[in-house]
């Protein structure tokens, strides 16, 4: 017999056993004349098997597959999409792909995010896209990521942002060397900045970590996605916690990445997220206050406040333990941010800063001794440098004075004030540097104009002496000459060199 | 699920391509969806549109002429076949999958196996189905990849329900026994 003969006589038999469901399956294989003992066994072990199937097969594929279809299909270079030609993908984030493209009308590049099918085929959830889009549109700092336009082509949805050159804070994190100091106050205040302008705009990241902060060319940070993620979450369904541990539990790599595979559960990494988001309670900008604190912790130090094995261990240790206070890691770090980072990791929202931008306020009482460090003692040994050079100015004039009396009497008064007036000033801005740092930039700006007059009135006034006493005294006019020169150039060259070096102006 | 077929839209005679055919077939595949979307599992009927989406896609690349309705279902459900196992072998899920018999084979643990890492073994042991009675395979690709009703893939076969319903019953316990045996 044919195996395709034999197949069908074991078909045709194990339908009408199912149909008349004899209770004895050998006798009633006899009683239907079937001696083959290969199609009996086969047809035995079938209806086995039908037995023992349960719910095998019975629900639809797609229904069972929980994610199998959550990624979107890649978009390929060069693929016309609307207005704009795919250049190449440049990552994948919060909400699907993200792609470097050209927006064709305008010529200019583009961050062109694909937003996956899956969050977008729900009209409601559309149309609050929409309005969120539009919302984030409205915000425009330097240190925000803007966004262009939220395209709609053949049923897809695209938004299209401006495309940020440079690495993320994730990468910087991951590298070998911990930043200077300075550069994490400068990252902090930068950051701050930024966040504090969308929080005065009613706009809330949720979402703020490394990955989503980066680093331009020329040095200046962006945040990106801002407002977005909290579209994952708005439509009153809370994160659930066990959902985002357990999703990321399997997938340590995605989790870093973060993604979302229905509108109300994200799956991404909790290690950014505040206490109360984690609780599934409604988040404000204090759960962003909070991000802010994990991100420059780990920032500073190359390690996560909460750092843990798991991830759920990390939410057990988010929600329960106490950070190892980032000086013992930053010991150079001003104590003043030292106190920012830790109040921004309060456990409760109340305790934290209420917005970014009391962050911003609590920064600019940093104070600039430890901040700055080596580069500071440069500024601050020029400062005693020139008042030391005021010293000798004057008791050359003096000298002058007492060897060609004369018009030299009126240059040593001259020359004594101006010395004064700009030593006074020089000496108050030390004091405001080491000791109070509030307000430095102001008192800076205020001294700049006075220094100027004064040590150039200090230079010509050495220059006028100079040239009286080069007959009488070569040597002494030539010396008092090149402490003319020597005073004009510190203030005009070498001052605002190390100033900017110190300030970073 | 009410399927129309021909479709109420009317091919231009002078654009009748497959460009002026494809949102009539998308149009169909969208009613498939709702054959999930109707069984109102939330959270998985977003899941079904995805894959309706991309079934259209691929069908609209392959330019494959189909006869009617019947014929139609037929390569559609083959086509979600496709996808979903591709996607499963994409993801090395037959690497993690260790075979059925590993748990107990009682109806509570088979209904917790994860079919993603069963796919592709389960889409080997339906080729091999598919070269003893091509039937068969076409009834698997109707009711499990496509979700079709019983009525519905009986109609798409033209076969009665309850014959339908005993050549399901067939081929879901051929091959149970199939993956049961892997190891």
């Amino acid at each position: 017999m044919r195996p395709a003969d034999r197949w069908r006589q074991v078909r045709d038999l194990f339908e009408r056993a199912l149909e008349q469901e004899p209770a004895d399956i050998a006798a009633w294989l006899d009683r239907e004349g079937v001696v083959d003992r290969q199609i009996r066994s086969e047809l035995l072990s079938l209806l086995d098997h039908h037995k023992s199937a349960g719910s095998f097969l019975v629900e639809p594929a797609a229904d069972r597959l929980p994610d199998l279809m959550a990624d979107d299909r890649p978009l390929e270079p060069g693929q016309i999409v609307g207005p704009y030609s795919i250049v190449r993908e440049i990552g994948r984030g919060g909400m699907g792909r993200v792609y470097l493209a050209t927006d064709r009308r305008l010529g200019r590049l583009v961050a062109l995010k694909a937003l996956a099918p899956e969050l977008t085929v729900d009209p409601s959830y559309r149309d609050r896209l929409r309005r969120e889009a539009r919302a984030d549109a409205a915000l425009t700092h330097p240190g925000i990521c803007t966004i262009y336009a939220l395209e709609e082509i053949d049923g897809d949805l695209f938004i299209a942002a401006e495309f940020v050159d440079g690495r993320t804070l994730r990468e910087e994190i991951g590298g070998d060397r911990r930043p200077a100091a300075a550069d994490v106050v400068r990252t902090a205040r930068d950051l701050a900045d930024a966040l504090a302008h969308a929080h005065s705009h009613g706009i809330t990241h949720r979402d703020l970590k490394p990955e989503n902060v980066m680093r331009t060319k020329d040095g200046r940070l962006k945040i990106l996605d801002f407002g977005l993620a909290r579209i994952d979450t708005a439509a009153g369904a809370t994160a659930d916690p066990l959902a985002v541990h357990l999703a990321t539990g399997s997938r340590p790599r995605e989790s870093i990445e973060g993604h979302v595979t229905q509108p109300g559960a994200i799956i991404g990494t909790p290690a950014y997220m505040a206490p109360e988001q984690l609780n599934g309670q409604r988040a404000d900008a204090r759960a962003d206050v909070f991000a802010f604190g994990v991100l420059l912790y780990e920032f500073a130090s190359g390690t996560h406040p909460f750092d843990a094995p798991t991830p759920l261990a990390l939410v057990a240790r988010i929600l329960e333990s106490e950070t190892t206070p980032i000086d013992r890691w930053r010991p150079d770090l001003p104590s003043s941010l030292v106190d920012v980072i830790d109040r921004c990791l309060r456990k409760l929202p109340a305790g934290r800063f209420a917005s970014a931008g009391d962050i911003v306020h609590a920064l600019d009482r940093i104070d600039p001794a430890r901040a700055f460090g080596r580069v500071a003692t440069w500024w601050r040994t020029h400062q005693l440098a020139v008042i030391a050079l005021y010293f000798v100015a004057c008791a050359l004039t003096w000298q002058i004075k007492e060897w060609r009396p004369g018009i030299t009497t009126a240059i040593f008064v001259a020359t004594g004030i101006a010395a004064t007036v700009s030593g006074v000033f020089r000496g108050h801005l030390l004091f405001t540097e080491r000791v109070t740092g509030t307000g430095l930039a102001a008192e800076r700006r205020r001294a700049t104009t006075v220094t100027l007059v004064f040590d150039l009135l200090v230079a010509l006034a050495l220059a006028a002496d100079g040239a009286i006493l080069i007959s009488l005294r070569p040597l002494a006019a030539v010396l008092t000459i090149a402490l003319g020169v020597g005073i004009a150039l510190a203030r005009l060259v070498v001052e605002p060199a190390t100033t900017a070096a110190t300030f970073r102006q | 699920m009410q399927l129309q077929w021909p479709p109420t839209v009317t091919v231009n005679p002078q654009h009748g391509d497959a460009d002026d055919l494809m949102p009539v077939v998308y149009n169909e595949l969208r009613r498939l969806a709702a054959g999930y979307l109707r069984r109102e599992r939330p959270g998985q009927t977003l899941q079904a549109t995805a894959l309706v989406h991309e079934a259209y896609l691929r069908l609209a690349g392959a330019g494959r002429p189909w006869t009617d309705r019947n014929h139609f279902l037929g390569i559609a459900a083959r086509s979600m076949r496709q996808i979903l196992v591709d996607r499963a072998r994409a993801r090395g899920a037959q690497k993690r999958w260790g075979g059925m018999a590993r748990v107990s084979l009682t109806d509570s643990l088979v209904s917790g196996v994860n079919d993603d890492a069963m796919l592709p073994a389960l889409d080997e042991a339906l080729s091999r189905l598919e070269e003893l009675d091509p039937e068969q395979a076409r009834i698997v690709e109707l009711r499990y990849f496509a979700g079709l009703s019983v009525e519905e893939a009986a109609g798409a076969l033209g076969m009665s329900s309850a014959t339908l319903k005993r050549r399901w019953a067939l081929a879901r316990a051929w091959l149970f026994r199939e993956l049961s045996d892997q190891r």
